[in-house]
């Protein structure tokens, strides 16, 4: 039974279902199974323990053992990462202290058990440099962890450097942009600070708009940012909060007034301050505890086939006629 | 027209190819059989010679545009098409030199590579934006790595097809000097096996260069899948050959399906997906 499991043929209808689930992958489109790829990984999983233990091809030649282990080590470790897994997206502001409660669009694996509880920064501030057509080049956002001794440690990341902690990774993404602080004083009740973000910069550059409902109320308050960014499009231009100014106009029950930092309008059922002008940014969150595994088990698993190889290319030279039989090299 | 710094350079590189693959075509002609150029297999030595001048040449080509906008050649297809008629030259000259069996299948190598050399000249050579994720070092192992997988691959098509040209009368002619269909076999699918090293190799460095760039190491996007079938269509072809007896034109069938696969996972998908590579910077 085991060695009719461990057939080359069954490989190779493995291998078959496999490079044809991967081609109704392709481009990953949203109505493909995931199975398509799951049962023939399965059933290559299985072919492939069970040539291990039964095929002498396999297991008394070193090389192609530790390949074929690894191979097999790969394929469950990425199944083990995709149910440990996490991916989620966060918009975060200036200043503003991270927490489990800003994640967006939140994926995970049903046996996720990250510690993002423990995980601690504050967003500082951020720049991006884009070369003339406005392409976007590096990024460089500042983030403040917690050091020792209550000391703060300021961490610049941006692009292929994430920020890392407690094994979640932290990509900034090219969604970022401007956000009003506003502060809400309503006629009754406390006042709220707030702040409302605006679409992503300077992707929607010509519409920098958005609206708030104060609570308790039904009056829809809009906003629309005027920006002077000095962005241009025939040179360089560095996206930085430093260099960059904004007139708030609000538009409420029919009347429209421009606002700048530190302005107040008084509307219907309170009155509201513009404070300042802030900015946020984009993350990717990733944590997948098994990539450190994955990637030395394949590295390790190729050393494997290439010590195969070696062994084998040197035993017989490669011109010779040799008295290999048929089917191989 | 403006002609830019490494066009002059350009032409002339695939201008020393062409002349080799000319030089090569002549060899294998039985009219030249008699020929003392190739009766002391000097014509080996022009072919050689002639492409290792055009490596030389694209490579100031390729210096003389990474001086001219700042960055090597990753980015444009005209960048990609460059780079590769250059490392498939380095690599070929070497395998050319080491390995004397394979020599007259240059007949077939070299108008491979003349399909990227004709290509490449009917692009403009813009300045390409480079993007920040490009900076990470590991796209040149991951580069690196492919370069080698694919000029290990096109050997092996030169073999396949030597295989599959042998079937008729004429071919027979053309590769009387080559060893027998069943050694060149071997020669072709040592080939393979080096490049499915490489090519899993060159797996790896991407995904890491994937997991810091865009933040996972794989996403199934039609780059990512067209290189991994490119991956199984190689690991089907050497269990093929383990498992059954095939002829030798099949063995060269089934290398040249590999190719296939392979040219097209380089130089189609990602100039045609807007989710491959280029739509992620």
């Amino acid at each position: 039974m085991l060695r009719r499991l461990a057939s080359l043929k069954f490989t190779l209808v493995g291998m078959v279902l496999l490079a044809g689930g991967a081609a109704l992958s392709y481009g990953n489109p949203a109505e493909v199974s995931v199975w398509v790829l799951i049962v023939p990984l399965a059933l290559l999983a299985l072919n492939l323990a069970a040539a291990i233990v039964t095929n002498p091809r396999i297991n008394r030649q070193p090389g192609l053992l530790v390949f074929h282990i690894c191979l097999l080590a790969t394929v469950l470790l990425a199944g083990l990462g995709r149910l440990t897994h996490l991916d989620a997206h966060l918009e975060i502001a200036q200043n503003q202290t991270f927490s489990k409660d800003v994640l967006l669009d939140v994926r995970k694996g049903p046996w996720h058990s990250g510690n993002l509880d423990k995980v601690q920064f504050i967003q500082g501030a951020y720049t991006v440099d884009y070369s003339p057509g406005l392409k976007r080049g590096l990024t460089h956002s500042q983030v403040f962890l917690p050091g020792l001794g209550g000391a703060t440690v300021v961490q610049d990341v941006g692009d292929d450097r994430p920020l890392i902690l407690e094994r979640y990774r932290f990509y900034t993404t090219h969604n970022k942009g401007f956000a009003p602080v506003l502060t809400w004083l309503p006629n009754q009740g406390e006042p709220i600070t707030g702040r409302i973000n605006m679409p992503s910069y300077p992707l929607y550059d010509y519409k920098q708009d958005n609206s708030w409902i104060p609570p308790g109320t039904k009056e829809e308050i809009k906003f629309w940012l005027q920006l002077q960014t000095g962005m241009t499009l025939d040179e360089s231009w560095v996206l930085n909060k430093q260099k960059a100014t904004g007139i708030l106009v609000v538009t409420s029950d029919g009347r429209r007034v421009e606002l700048e930092p530190g302005d107040e309008v008084p509307l219907a059922h309170g009155r509201l301050r513009f404070e300042n002008l802030t900015t946020w940014m984009g993350y990717r969150v990733f944590y997948d505890p098994t990539i450190q595994w994955l990637f030395w088990v394949t590295v390790v698993g190729v050393f494997g086939l290439t010590h195969f190889f070696w062994v084998k290319l040197n035993l017989v030279p490669w011109m010779d006629e040799g008295n290999e039989p048929e089917g191989k090299v | 027209m403006n002609v830019v710094a490494e066009q002059p350079w350009l032409w002339a590189g695939l201008g020393a190819y062409l002349v080799a693959t000319l030089v090569a075509m002549w060899g294998v002609s039985p009219r030249s059989e008699n020929s003392q150029l190739v009766v002391n297999k000097t014509h080996e030595k022009l072919v050689l010679g002639f492409i290792v001048l055009g490596v030389l040449l694209l490579t100031i080509a390729i210096a003389a545009r990474w001086i001219r906008i700042g960055h090597g050649p990753w980015i444009s297809l005209f960048e990609l098409l460059m780079s590769q008629v250059w490392s498939l030259g380095l690599i070929f000259a070497v395998l050319y030199w080491k390995l004397p069996g394979l020599r007259p299948s240059t007949v077939i190598v070299l108008p491979v590579m003349w399909i990227l050399g004709s290509w490449v000249l009917m692009l403009e050579p813009g300045i390409s934006h480079f993007p920040a994720t490009y900076y990470n070092v590991w796209k040149w192992s991951h580069v690196g790595l492919g370069k080698i997988f694919l000029a290990l691959l096109l050997a092996g098509v030169g073999l396949g097809g030597v295989m599959i040209l042998r079937t008729t009368e004429r071919g027979k002619i053309w590769f009387r000097a080559m060893p027998s269909d069943a050694i060149i076999d071997k020669l072709a699918w040592r080939m393979m096996m080096l490049a499915l090293v490489f090519d899993s190799l060159m797996l790896i460095a991407g995904a890491v260069w994937a997991q810091d760039a865009w933040g996972r190491y794989w996403a199934w996007d039609s780059l990512e899948t067209s290189a991994f079938l490119t991956w199984i269509f190689l690991a089907i072809g050497l269990h093929v050959r383990l498992t059954y007896k095939i002829k030798p034109w099949v063995s060269g069938a089934i290398i040249i399906g590999v190719f296939m696969m392979a040219f097209s996972t380089y130089f189609g998908i990602p100039y045609l997906s807007p989710s491959a590579h280029k739509g992620m910077v």
